[in-house]
């Protein structure tokens, strides 16, 4: 059974959203690539829920949001424009927008456009091109597409291999995610995720446009609002450097997490929550930027 | 503190009623040994009932609690609950439930936080040692999750993954736990160990442990004579009383009918049989079916009173029921739910120690091998081990100690 039910949901762009709770502000949880899905949150939502408004939604290719096998559907602007339409249809006219992995780029792209409607910026275990991937996941990112002679380690990220053992793909990048001891049961839930969707349509996500690291940190330059890192020192998914440099453009808090992985939301969800409830109150206390339609420029 | 007073936040385990009824003795205890002592409850139903009837306090915050029992529900089958399974499966509520705990005890100061089963308080405090903020003390009548054969390689590995990272908490903070408390003796700990590179269950228990003995709800020297007490509720000279009874989850509703469909033979057999169905608060009476002759009620407030008048119970294999029965030297038929390990496994180790009771298999028992039971341990005279008393003054003792 969830700890909660909802209180609202809807699809919009194809796209599935939940509304928990009614407090003040919202914050949006912004969901990673599309090998999981909204229930990532699950630690998250109910006690937010209890103190604030939370609104969750499946991205564009798993759980109960549209798949497709056309890259540009995946393109991070894309993504951008459905965390704008989920807030539109749940009501949420500004928000703290929370995002894990992949979905920092979402969110500062709509960080950017949209400033007016952003309260703050929680950022877990971000994924930005602004340092380098692993050595051995950058080697075989670069040949995505190839029929390589290994399957490997980060060999199986690989679009011919999620076609032969999609499954297989999924348990190692879950096991990749949780690099902590005793995480059997965070572990058997990332899968049984990741097998809600399929290698074609992560083969797609693969393949659609992100930010580019120039682009990244011009955003990231012009961001206003109060900004927070959390970030593990043993990702093995997306390095601890990442979050570093974040925080260090943006001038935000950073919450380095030792012996903590790629998910710190599930696998040390107390001290996730208690941080981000600080930012939350924190943004309630500031005062909003002024609505308006003549924010900067989207650049992109 | 508050105007000079102690004050004890307490969290009983909602899974099924036992847990309840031996914190409120306990409870009561610690009043005798530290007057003026505040106790709160963050507690759920089915133990909100109890406390309710016993007067005692719930926290307003209470009615934030994600519910657990109605989890359990969720995830069993018929007379099946594989308990494990469907306690991890609890993980968000769990972790939902100590977050209500940690806004209460951010805003109220407490002196000491007593969790009996309350695994997410456990749990998330050695995960987060630097949230302890008042004494805190742990209880337990089981140590160890233990897998059930016919979970293979796959369980026994999860189980003492999980066994695992308990031993780990306790070496690496044992500042959190101020007292662990037993309830029960080192006897009643099974053989095993807690995982093939693990130390035995036993062992390590003995080591982290205080034991306060079996901790019954009531005592049953205050029950008094049997006869007077047949007589106070209701039992005619001469019958023959069944009580049939599967405690506080909704878990249990097969066997009330399989059991209910054994009465008439049962009655062939023992002409003066009187059989008396307790459905329990989360089983509607009404949802059973109607049966010449038989009895059957919702919740019966001093239900233990009834298990020490009867002349027979059928039970589950929960350790609450089946140890006052023990104690009251009652013959009882007991149907452990398959898949569950505490009562396949550690309940049973105990109640053979204490040679009581008789094990049926669910799946393997038909209504008329449920009737012959019935009448052959019908009022049989029975030579248990004799269960201690004074359990929850030991406890409570033990808890007060922490309030000195």
């Amino acid at each position: 059974m969830r700890a909660l039910e909802r209180d609202e949901s809807g699809v919009v762009r194809g796209v599935y959203w939940e509304r928990f709770g009614d407090g003040e502000p919202t914050v949006v949880f912004v969901p990673p690539w599309a090998i999981v899905h909204s229930r990532v949150w699950k630690m998250q939502v109910p006690y937010f829920a209890r103190h604030f408004r939370v609104v969750v939604f499946d991205p564009r290719g798993n759980g109960r949001s549209e798949r497709s096998d056309d890259p540009a559907a995946f393109a991070e602007t894309e993504y951008a424009e459905d965390l704008l339409a989920v807030m539109d249809a749940s009501g949420t006219e500004r928000a703290v927008l929370v995002s894990l992995s992949l979905g920092a780029q979402r969110t500062l792209v709509v960080a950017d456009s949209h400033p007016e409607r952003v309260l703050a910026l929680g950022f877990v275990a971000p994924a930005l091109p602004i340092a380098p991937l692993h050595p051995e996941r950058a080697h075989y990112a670069a040949r995505f597409e190839e029929e390589l002679d290994t399957d490997a380690g980060w060999a199986k990220s690989n679009a011919q291999y999620w076609r032969r053992d999609y499954r297989g793909f999924v348990e190692f990048f879950i096991s990749r995610i949780f690099t902590e001891p005793h995480s059997t049961k965070q572990i058997e839930d990332g899968v049984a995720w990741g097998l809600e969707t399929d290698p074609e349509t992560l083969i797609a996500t693969g393949l659609a446009e992100n930010l580019g690291e120039e682009e990244t940190r011009a955003i990231c330059s012009r961001l206003r609002c109060p900004v927070l890192v959390m970030h593990g020192e043993d990702d093995a998914v997306r390095p601890m450097a990442i979050g570093e440099e974040l925080a260090a453009i943006t001038s935000a808090q950073f919450v380095r997490m030792p012996g903590v992985g790629h998910c710190p939301q599930a696998r040390k969800p107390v001290q996730v929550n208690l941080t981000l409830r600080e930012l939350m109150e924190s943004a309630a206390r500031s005062p909003p930027a002024p609505l308006s339609t003549t924010g900067p420029p989207t650049e992109r | 503190m508050r105007n000079g007073r102690k004050r004890v936040l307490y969290i009983s385990s909602p899974i099924g009623l036992g847990h309840a009824r031996r914190d409120v003795a306990i409870a009561q205890e610690l009043r005798r040994l530290v007057p003026g002592v505040e106790i709160d409850w963050l507690a759920q139903n089915p133990v909100t009932r109890v406390l309710e009837r016993e007067g005692e306090r719930v926290h307003p915050a209470s009615r934030w609690l994600a519910n657990e029992s109605g989890h359990m529900e969720s995830e069993s089958a018929e007379h099946d609950l594989h308990c494990f399974q469907a306690w991890r499966e609890m993980d968000e509520i769990l972790l939902a439930n100590f977050m209500v705990f940690h806004d209460v005890v951010r805003e109220e100061r407490y002196d000491l936080w007593v969790g009996d089963e309350a695994w997410e308080l456990d749990y998330y405090l050695h995960e987060n040692p630097g949230e302890k903020r008042a004494a805190y003390a742990w209880l337990t009548d089981f140590v160890g999750w233990l897998p059930m054969e016919d979970g293979g390689t796959h369980e026994a590995f999860l189980t003492a993954d999980y066994n695992a990272e308990m031993v780990e908490h306790i070496a690496q903070h044992p500042e959190v736990r101020d007292q662990a408390l037993f309830v029960g003796n080192p006897e009643d700990i099974v053989p095993d160990r807690l995982g093939p590179e693990l130390p035995l269950v036993r062992d390590w228990t003995e080591h982290h442990f205080d034991f306060a003995g079996y901790v019954s709800g009531f005592d049953q020297a205050e029950l008094g004579d049997r006869e007077r007490l047949r007589a106070e509720l209701g039992y005619r000279p001469g019958e023959h009383v069944c009580i049939v009874t599967v405690g506080g989850s909704g878990v249990g509703e097969a066997l009330l009918r399989k059991v209910m469909a054994a009465f008439p033979a049962a009655k062939s057999q023992i002409p003066d049989l009187r059989m008396i169905v307790v459905a329990g608060p989360r089983i509607d009476p009404a949802t059973l079916p109607a049966g010449d002759g038989l009895e059957v009620y919702p919740y019966v407030h001093d239900l233990y009173r009834h298990l020490a008048a009867c002349d027979l119970a059928v039970v589950q294999g929960g350790l609450t029921t089946a140890m006052e029965l023990t104690a009251g030297k009652r013959p009882f038929i007991y149907f452990p739910l398959k898949h569950h390990f505490e009562q396949n496994l550690h309940v049973r180790h105990r109640l053979e120690r204490y040679g009581a009771g008789r094990r049926m298999d669910f799946d393997e028992s038909e209504p008329e091998d449920i009737a012959t039971a019935i009448a052959e341990e019908i009022g049989r005279e029975v030579d248990y081990r004799e269960v201690e008393t004074g359990g929850a003054r030991r406890a409570a003792g033990r808890l007060a100690e922490l309030l000195a």
